[in-house]
C-alpha cells in the first residue's frame, strides 16, 4: 500500500503541475457564460438547464482528463524512462500501475468535486435551491469516470498514446450506446454482424447504467437498489479491467 | 573464496519489435558472476546487450532463460532489489520535480523512515555535489546534473550493488572525474560496482575486473591487467652496433636512431631477432614487450565476432 500512496501523490502532483484543474476553471467559465444565455432564452425552468448542461459539462470534462491524462501519464513513465528508476526499487509492477490509477482517479476527483460545487452554486445562484440528488449524479459520474480511467490504464500499456486515447474514447462512446447496441443484436440479419455487436454488448460496460442525469434534472424518483447495482457493476469493470491491466504490465519488456 | 554479489548465468533474451519484423536475438546465453566489493566493468560495442543485460539484472526487461541472483537472492525478489541501486543511461527525470522533491520521492519508494529521509536527502545530495542546486527544476538541469540526481538516487538507499549504465556517457572531464572518484568511494565502502561503459580510459582506471561483451555472449572475463597481459603480441627492441635495415628477421617496423636502433617484432620472432643480434655483434640495450590496450582487444574480438 506505502508503494501506490507514494506513487499516487506524485501522479496526482504531476496531474497538478501540469494545470489540470485549469479544467475546472474552463468548466465554471463554460457554466456561467451559458447560463447567461439560456437566462436570455428560455422563460422559467433555468436552473434545470443549468442541471442538465452542468451535469454534461462536469461529465464531458472528466471523461477528457481520463482519455488524455490518463494515457499520457502511464505512457510518459514508459517513454522518458523515468519507470525505469521506480521499477529498480522495491516496487512491484502491479503497485505501480495501481498507484497511477489511484493518482489519476485522485484528480479526476478532485476536479469533480470542485464542479459539483460550481454546479450546486450555480442552480442556487439560479433559484433551483439546494438541491442534495445533484451530488448523487455527480458521484456517478465519478463511478463512470474509474471504468473509464481503468480502460485508459488498461490501453496505455497495451499501445501507443494516441490509440489509448483514440479507444478510451471509443470505450465512452459505444459504453454509451450499449443499450443500442443490444436493441442491434435483435435485428441484424447477418450472423456474423450479429456476434461481433454482441461482443461489443458484452465486453464493452454499459456506461449509461451510471447516468442518473434524467432523473435528477426532472426530479424522477431513483431507485436506490438499482443505483447500488450500478456501483458494484462499475467495481465489477473496473477491477476487472485493472487486473488485466496488471497482467499485461507484469510481462511487458521496457525498452 | 571470494562471495558472489551478482550472478547471471546462462540469460537469453529475443525482442520480437512486431508482426512485420525479424526478432532480435540480443543476448545468447550470456553469463558473469561479479565478486562483493570488486569494480566490475561490464564493456562492449553498441548493441552487444549490455543495456539488456543490465535492464534483465533490474527486472525491466524479462529474460527467456537464464537465472539471475543478487546476494544469493533471486533477481526480481524484493529483497534483492533493496540491495540494488541502479542508474540508467541518459537519465530522464521528472521536469515537474526539483532535485530534492525527486530523492524525497525515491527515499519513500525505498521505504527509508521519514525521520530519515531528510538527513539522508541531504548528504546524498552532497556526495554528488549537488547541494546548492537541489531546489532547481530539474527540467533546468544540464546533462552532467542529471546525471548526478540519478546517481544520487541510486546511492540513497545505501546499496550493496551499485548498477550503473554508462555512468559517464556525455559528460565532462570534471563530471567524469568526479562520478569516478564516488565509485571508487561506493568501493571504499564495501559497495559492489557493475557498470557498463564505453569509455575504455575510465574502465582502465577503476574497474578490479572486466567483462567484454559482443554479440550478446562474454567474450573476455577478468582482471584488466591479466586481459592485456595474455595480449603481448609484439615486443619493442632497442640495439646498437647494426643496420636495422639489414636484419633479416621479420620485423613489423623499424628506425634507426642517433644513439641506437630501434624495431618492433613479432611475439614469434622475438627469439630470432635477440639471436641474430648476438651472432652479428650487435648489443641488445632494451625488449619492451607491447601489450595491447582493452580497446585493441574489444576491436580484435568485435572483428572476430563479426568473422564468425
Amino acid at each position: 500500500m506505502r508503494a501506490i500512496r507514494i506513487i499516487a501523490v506524485n501522479t496526482f502532483r504531476e496531474a497538478l503541475r501540469d494545470k489540470v484543474l485549469y479544467l475546472f476553471l474552463g468548466f465554471a467559465v463554460l457554466l456561467m457564460a451559458s447560463s447567461k444565455v439560456f437566462g436570455i432564452l428560455t422563460v422559467g425552468d433555468q436552473d434545470k438547464i443549468i442541471k442538465d448542461l452542468g451535469l454534461a459539462g462536469i461529465q464531458f470534462f472528466l471523461m477528457l482528463i481520463a482519455v488524455m491524462m490518463s494515457v499520457i501519464l502511464i505512457s510518459r513513465e514508459i517513454d522518458s524512462k523515468t519507470v525505469y528508476f521506480i521499477l529498480a526499487k522495491p516496487v512491484r509492477r502491479w503497485q505501480f500501475l495501481l498507484g497511477k490509477y489511484t493518482g489519476l482517479m485522485a484528480t479526476v476527483l478532485v476536479n469533480l468535486v470542485l464542479m459539483t460545487l460550481v454546479l450546486v452554486f450555480f442552480v442556487w445562484l439560479y433559484g433551483g435551491g439546494f438541491d442534495p440528488r445533484l451530488f448523487l449524479a455527480t458521484g456517478m459520474i465519478g463511478v463512470e469516470m474509474a471504468v473509464l480511467v481503468a480502460f485508459a490504464t488498461l490501453f496505455s500499456v497495451l499501445t501507443k498514446p494516441i490509440l489509448g486515447s483514440v479507444f478510451t474514447l471509443a470505450v465512452f462512446v459505444v459504453g454509451h450506446l450499449s443499450q443500442d447496441l443490444w436493441l442491434l443484436t435483435r435485428h441484424l440479419p447477418g450472423s456474423l454482424g450479429r456476434t461481433i455487436v454482441s461482443v461489443l454488448y458484452y465486453v464493452v460496460p454499459n456506461l449509461e447504467r451510471f447516468n442518473l442525469k434524467t432523473e435528477v434534472v426532472h426530479q424522477l424518483p431513483i431507485p436506490a437498489g438499482a443505483v447500488g447495482l450500478a456501483v458494484v457493476y462499475g467495481c465489477f469493470f473496473t477491477a476487472l479491467v485493472l487486473v488485466l491491466a496488471c497482467f499485461r504490465f507484469e510481462g511487458k519488456d521496457l525498452q | 573464496m571470494s562471495e558472489v554479489q551478482l550472478r547471471v548465468h546462462d540469460l537469453w533474451k529475443t525482442f520480437n519489435p512486431g508482426l512485420f519484423e525479424a526478432a532480435v536475438e540480443v543476448l545468447k546465453g550470456l553469463s558473469v558472476e561479479v565478486e562483493k566489493g570488486e569494480i566490475f566493468g561490464f564493456l562492449g560495442p553498441n548493441g552487444a546487450g549490455k543495456t539488456t543485460t543490465i535492464k534483465a539484472v533490474t527486472g525491466l526487461v524479462i529474460p527467456d532463460r537464464g537465472e539471475i541472483s543478487v546476494g544469493g537472492h533471486p533477481h526480481d525478489s524484493m529483497q534483492a532489489k533493496r540491495l540494488m541501486g541502479f542508474m540508467a543511461e541518459s537519465p530522464y527525470l521528472y521536469h515537474y520535480l526539483n532535485g530534492r522533491e525527486y530523492l524525497c520521492f525515491s527515499a519513500q519508494l525505498l521505504g527509508i523512515e521519514s525521520a530519515e529521509i531528510d538527513d539522508r536527502v541531504e548528504s546524498t545530495l552532497a556526495q554528488v555535489s549537488m547541494t546548492d542546486r537541489a531546489d532547481r527544476k530539474m527540467r533546468t538541469f544540464s546533462k552532467g546534473m542529471l546525471q548526478r540526481i540519478a546517481l544520487g538516487q541510486a546511492l540513497l538507499g545505501e546499496p550493496e550493488l551499485l548498477i550503473l549504465d554508462e555512468p559517464m556517457s556525455g559528460l565532462d572531464p570534471i563530471g567524469r572525474r568526479d562520478v569516478r572518484d564516488i565509485i571508487l568511494a561506493q568501493k571504499e565502502r564495501g559497495v559492489t560496482v557493475f557498470f557498463s561503459s564505453h569509455i575504455i580510459p575510465d574502465v582502465e582506471t577503476v574497474c578490479d575486473r572486466v567483462a567484454t561483451v559482443i554479440g550478446g555472449t562474454v567474450r573476455g572475463i577478468g582482471a584488466v591487467r591479466d586481459l592485456i597481459a595474455r595480449e603481448v603480441e609484439s615486443y619493442e627492441v632497442t640495439f646498437t652496433g647494426l643496420d636495422p635495415r639489414v636484419v633479416t628477421t621479420p620485423v613489423t617496423s623499424a628506425h634507426q636512431g642517433s644513439d641506437a636502433a630501434w624495431a618492433r617484432v613479432d611475439a614469434a620472432h622475438r627469439d630470432s631477432l635477440i639471436r641474430e643480434l648476438s651472432d652479428r655483434g650487435a648489443r641488445l640495450v632494451g625488449l619492451t614487450p607491447v601489450r595491447s590496450s582493452l580497446e585493441d582487444l574489444l576491436v580484435r574480438q568485435y572483428e572476430e565476432g563479426a568473422a564468425s
